[in-house]
């Protein structure tokens, strides 16, 4: 029944679907109406009563969240009643809420305020003596910290443990004035995703520990990338900020909406990934645990790929650009490209929802580009060869004594995002950017391909520009495509977009 | 130390089970009878009851702590509940509870091992007025003299 | 004044058993009502404008028909939940007359195409449970229930659910969310007229009095059910009594009645000789009437409202000239604040609010200015949440603000002058 009606909204006319709720096609034009219970993923659950509207022919205001389109209905978001009830509404959820503001990390992103600047702005009627008091930063695990106080009571959070990982560690108790969220009684949140709650709650109430007190919103940039912790390639945020005299720091990542991949939430590993980003990064290149320059590197590299006949490896991570740079690159040296995949498989980590056992991020590129991916076929390269260029694969930069074998007796050099302290001891270490430093983009196991953009400043090389040095590839993503992508795949760069595209 | 049903229980859980189109109706009625099992509803009981009835251990908090009385602790023997609600305050209730005070030593709101004293609402025994539930006994028309005799003869 | 339709076996001995029930009458519109179609009770019942007695008093017919016309299995709910302050009437029918009550739920299934009825009683109402249990054993053993309700092949099976202390639980939806085994959260009413569901299924949920009245109507017929009471409300009510009265009590009358003559007459007058000040009229929710409001006013539905209250479950509170009517509005806002359910937000904190207000005003720390604080409050909470009881709550807050305004004047301005001091 998805029958299209005219409906007037503030005097704007548009189309709409019968029968739809009115609340989320309100917000899909872009109109702002008050909520926190309401949630694309959860649904209306009519409780916060904030976005109420009028509508021509009720005498009560109702809630958009539970009303359904009809035709040639009228709906005034913004007049005298209305919001006159949208500021009393709001009062009452402020009555209690403790005036955490300046210690809340929330403050920044939380809809309260933002309520409240749009259309409170009311001195409170109420002495602060006389406000409930809850309980306030309860560790409940998984890096969750619960306020009771600042919760509105949207029940969004239980509804997320109800409905969508149904592991159930949230419940409302209480009653009245005096219901709480409150996990059970000495247990704490264990699904694999208990972090989303952070995103879903609209105020302070579950905040992350990890991130706690470390960085003011207003701060922090968002680039839009996808998460490397596996193959399924969830959208995400990157937030970050460079704060003075320190390299441009990741703060944390945050789930961004595709409905085709990962829709409105990414795993608590995917997320949480952000440190492993950040830290302990490569800045220097290194031959036989001494400094080398970079000009003295290049040369060296060069010389390797001239006479030494090497087998290039490629990290099942790196992007569709990277690896056919590096394809290019090994076609003019006459070289083999091998990925290896053994090492990023993990089936403890498979689950039914966001979580793939293939833990890289672009294997089906790899595949796309025809590289050899068995461990069979790198075994028979490595016979014939003395010297591996390594493209920062990890199962090579931390070998476990399986690739230590593999590797016995070669010689090695290593490009690498992260500073893999055994390898300085190698023929040669050189430092890249990593992925959240440079954009590119990848095919997720759905075979969906996406975007990701260029997150933080820090001016560290990447391959495409290392390799363009060697033999004159395109330096940019976009060049790589106008040159060689776009005929492969029968669409330009710019066609990619936010939510990827299906291949 | 983990809880199940008494036979007596299971007993009247089988006989209540098919009564209803879904089991998760059961919740109240098995909260009730943990309850009279054990005198109160300890957690094992609510992870019993969970698994029995195939519901969550959260919703099961969610309800026992929803409903006034239903008690997650153990409370002393006798139980007094006097009515606080209008027509009762209007008949004479805070006399009442000065006799309970002046006989227990206890205020509404206050326990020791042989009464808790409370304040519950209406318990539509308004014709009765002033009255008061000793643990699940109704008592009405009460007057200082009958409340103080009603609370002697339970500390002998 | 007084009448005896349901309450006419209330002081007869052993009532409550089956021999006596049935001694004075008891299942006799059985037999009537199965030779008859279904949809013949249906019409019967709509005739004799039978209306909710759980406070609401819409038509009970129109309830039903919503069920039966969905042609679905259904169920049948009691609301044995009375927990309205003022009101004990549905009590003496569990008390005194079970069997009273298992025979309307009999027709009233056969009606609605029902045959599972659940009694859902408040979890205090401890004694009463267990004369409904006895009475329903007996039932069942004598086939008057079961699987062939008295030989006519129809089943009938009747259980008892016993709540466990929540006044909003009586609010239709929230019963049934208690019922399927949850908080007692109301539900958010459909934009149509819809029956209740219980697990997806049509249900009528009828309160305690209303299903005892249909016997009577199914036996007597509809004309004569209309025989008592006014045009538009019809039949009679287990009225109230309780408070500053002489006789409190439950006494069935017709509706239309005088209130003062109901007062003075039935209920004695005030106790202690003391004047009258203040009656509320149908059960804590309804508005407060004054003296003089009393003095005209008329027990049915279409009078209260005139008179700007509500007739409500007609359980009567009476305050006599002594009463402190902050007090009392206190103790009505103190109940409020405890049996919100907190599922929204104007109601879980307006009420917690206006309790702390009122509060305020007794103790002498307030001002002027919380008077109309409380209007503005009982503003917001009226019409904007999930149920009624917000609306409720704020009918109750104008009704004595509004009648009574002088007195939360004095509180206030006595602590203003203790400030000054």
């Amino acid at each position: 029944m998805s029958e299209m009606v005219s409906i007037s909204v503030d005097g704007q006319k548009f189309q709409a679907k019968k029968g739809a709720l009115l609340l989320p096609t309100l917000l899909e034009h872009g109109i702002m109406v008050p909520h926190f219970c309401y949630h694309e993923a959860l649904g209306p659950d009519g409780n916060c009563r904030m976005c109420m509207v009028s509508i021509e022919g009720q005498k009560r205001p109702q809630i958009a969240c539970d009303t359904p389109i009809k035709k040639d209905m009228v709906v005034s978001t913004k007049n005298e009643s209305i919001n006159d009830v949208k500021r009393k509404i709001l009062e009452l959820e402020l009555l209690s809420h403790p005036v955490d503001c300046p210690i809340c990390d929330q403050a920044g992103e939380c809809s309260l305020q933002d309520y409240y600047m749009a259309f409170g702005l009311n001195e409170s009627r109420r002495p602060k003596e006389e406000k409930k008091h809850k309980n306030k930063k309860l560790d409940i695990g998984k890096n969750i910290i619960l306020d009771q106080e600042r919760c509105v009571l949207c029940a969004r959070c239980t509804r997320f443990t109800q409905e969508i990982t149904k592991t159930n560690e949230l419940a409302i108790i209480g009653r009245g004035n005096d219901a709480r969220v409150s996990t059970l009684p000495n247990q704490g949140m264990q699904t694999p995703y208990a972090m989303n709650v952070i995103d879903l709650c609209p105020v302070g109430a579950l905040t992350s520990k990890d991130f706690r007190f470390k960085q003011r919103v207003w701060f922090m940039h968002s680039a839009k990338s996808v998460c490397h912790g596996c193959a399924k390639g969830c959208n995400i945020f990157i937030d970050h900020n460079q704060e003075k005299y320190k390299s441009d720091t990741i703060f944390r990542y945050r789930p961004r909406i595709n409905k085709e991949v990962n829709g409105h939430f990414i795993c608590d590993e995917g997320r949480l990934s952000y440190k492993e980003e950040n830290s302990n990064r490569l800045e220097q290149a290194y031959a036989h645990n001494k400094l080398i320059s970079k000009e003295n590197a290049i040369a060296y590299l060069l010389h390797a790929l001239n006479t030494l006949h090497p087998l290039l490896i490629v990290s099942p991570s790196l992007s569709l650009e990277e690896l056919t740079v590096i394809q290019l690159l090994s076609k003019h040296f006459k070289l083999e490209v091998h990925a290896y995949v053994q090492g990023y498989e993990d089936e403890s980590f498979e689950d039914e929802w966001l979580r793939s056992k293939d833990r890289s991020a672009n294997l089906a590129s790899i595949k796309k580009l025809d590289i050899k991916t068995s461990e069979k076929s790198l075994k028979a390269a490595l016979e014939c060869t003395g010297l591996i260029i390594n493209f920062n694969h990890f199962s090579f930069l931390n070998p476990s004594p399986h690739e230590q074998a593999m590797l016995l007796h070669k010689k090695e050099i290593h490009f690498s995002s992260h500073n893999f302290e055994n390898c300085r001891h190698k023929k040669l270490l050189y430092p890249i950017a990593s992925f959240s430093e440079h954009e590119g983009s990848l095919i997720n196991e759905g075979g969906i391909l996406q975007k990701y953009e260029a997150g933080l400043c820090n001016e560290r090389e990447n391959i495409l520009s290392l390799v363009h040095e060697l033999i004159a590839t395109p330096s940019t993503a976009q060049g790589v495509w106008d040159a060689h992508l776009k005929e492969v795949f029968g669409f330009e760069y710019e066609a990619i977009g936010d939510e990827g595209r299906k291949i | 130390m983990s809880f199940s049903f008494s036979a007596h229980n299971e007993a009247k859980f089988a006989a209540l089970l098919p009564r209803y189109p879904h089991p998760k109706s059961l919740v109240l009625p098995c909260l009730w009878m943990a309850q009279y099992q054990e005198g109160y509803i300890s957690q094992e009981a609510m992870a019993y009851i969970a698994h029995k009835l195939d519901v969550p251990m959260a919703h099961l908090y969610g309800v026992a702590t929803f409903y006034t009385m239903f008690h997650l602790e153990p409370i002393a023997k006798y139980h007094i509940q006097v009515c606080k609600t209008l027509s009762c305050e209007l008949c004479g209730k805070d006399d009442i509870l000065k006799a309970i005070e002046e006989e227990t030593g206890l205020k509404a709101g206050e326990s020791n091992a042989l009464f808790k004293v409370s304040q519950v609402e209406c318990l539509g025994a308004c014709g009765g007025a002033p009255m008061l539930q000793l643990n699940e006994e109704y008592h009405e028309n009460l007057s200082v003299q009958s409340t103080k005799a009603l609370l002697q003869g339970l500390k002998s | 004044m007084i009448q005896k339709i349901v309450s006419k076996n209330f002081n007869i001995k052993d009532s409550h058993k089956l021999e006596v029930a049935k001694a004075n009458g008891a299942y006799e519109s059985i037999d009537k009502a199965f030779k008859l179609k279904p949809v013949d009770l249906e019409v019967e019942i709509s005739k004799s404008g039978l209306r909710g007695k759980g406070g609401g008093g819409a038509s009970a017919g129109a309830k039903w028909c919503l069920v039966s016309v969905t042609n679905e299995k259904s169920y049948l709910v009691v609301n044995a939940d009375e927990s309205e302050p003022g009101t004990f009437k549905d009590r003496q029918i569990l008390e005194h007359d079970p069997h009273l009550l298992i025979e309307g739920i009999i027709l009233t299934c056969y009606a609605i195409h029902a045959h599972d009825a659940y009694i859902y009683i408040r979890g205090e109402y401890v004694a009463f449970a267990k004369r409904l249990e006895e009475a329903i054993a007996e039932a069942y053993k004598d086939g008057i229930i079961g699987q062939n309700v008295k030989d006519f092949g129809y089943r009938v099976d009747i259980t008892v659910h016993r709540g466990a202390g929540a006044y909003i639980c009586g609010e239709k939806s929230a019963l049934i969310e208690s019922l399927e085994g949850n908080r007692g959260h109301p539900r958010l009413k459909p934009h149509e007229p819809s029956p209740e569901y219980f697990f997806g299924k049509p249900t009528l949920v009828n309160n305690v009095e209303t299903i005892a009245t249909v016997p009577f109507i199914i036996k007597e017929g509809a004309d004569a059910y209309r025989a008592f009471g006014t045009e538009k409300s019809p039949g009679t009510l287990l009225f109230g009594l309780s408070g500053h009265i002489n006789n409190p009590g439950i006494y069935e009358m017709a509706f239309g009645e005088s209130m003062q003559a109901f007062i003075d007459t039935v209920g004695g007058g005030v106790k202690n000789g003391k004047k009258l000040k203040a009656v509320i009229p149908g059960g804590a929710s309804t508005p407060v009437l004054t003296a003089k409001e009393v003095e005209t006013a008329r027990l049915d539905y279409e009078s209260m409202r005139e008179v700007g209250s509500a007739l409500g479950t007609g359980g009567m509170i009476v305050m006599d000239e002594d009463t402190c009517m902050v007090s009392a509005l206190k103790n009505l806002l103190s109940f409020y604040h405890h049996e919100s359910c907190g599922q929204c937000t104007p109601c879980r904190e307006g009420t917690a609010w206006v309790d702390g207000i009122v509060e305020n005003i007794l103790s002498h720390h307030s001002k002027l200015d919380d008077i109309d604080l409380l209007s503005d409050i009982s503003k917001t909470m009226n019409g904007k949440t999930i149920c009624v009881f917000a609306p409720a709550v704020a009918m109750v807050i104008d009704g004595f603000i509004s009648r009574f305004k002088e007195e939360f004047e004095a509180y206030i301005l006595q602590s203003k002058e203790s400030v000054n001091v």
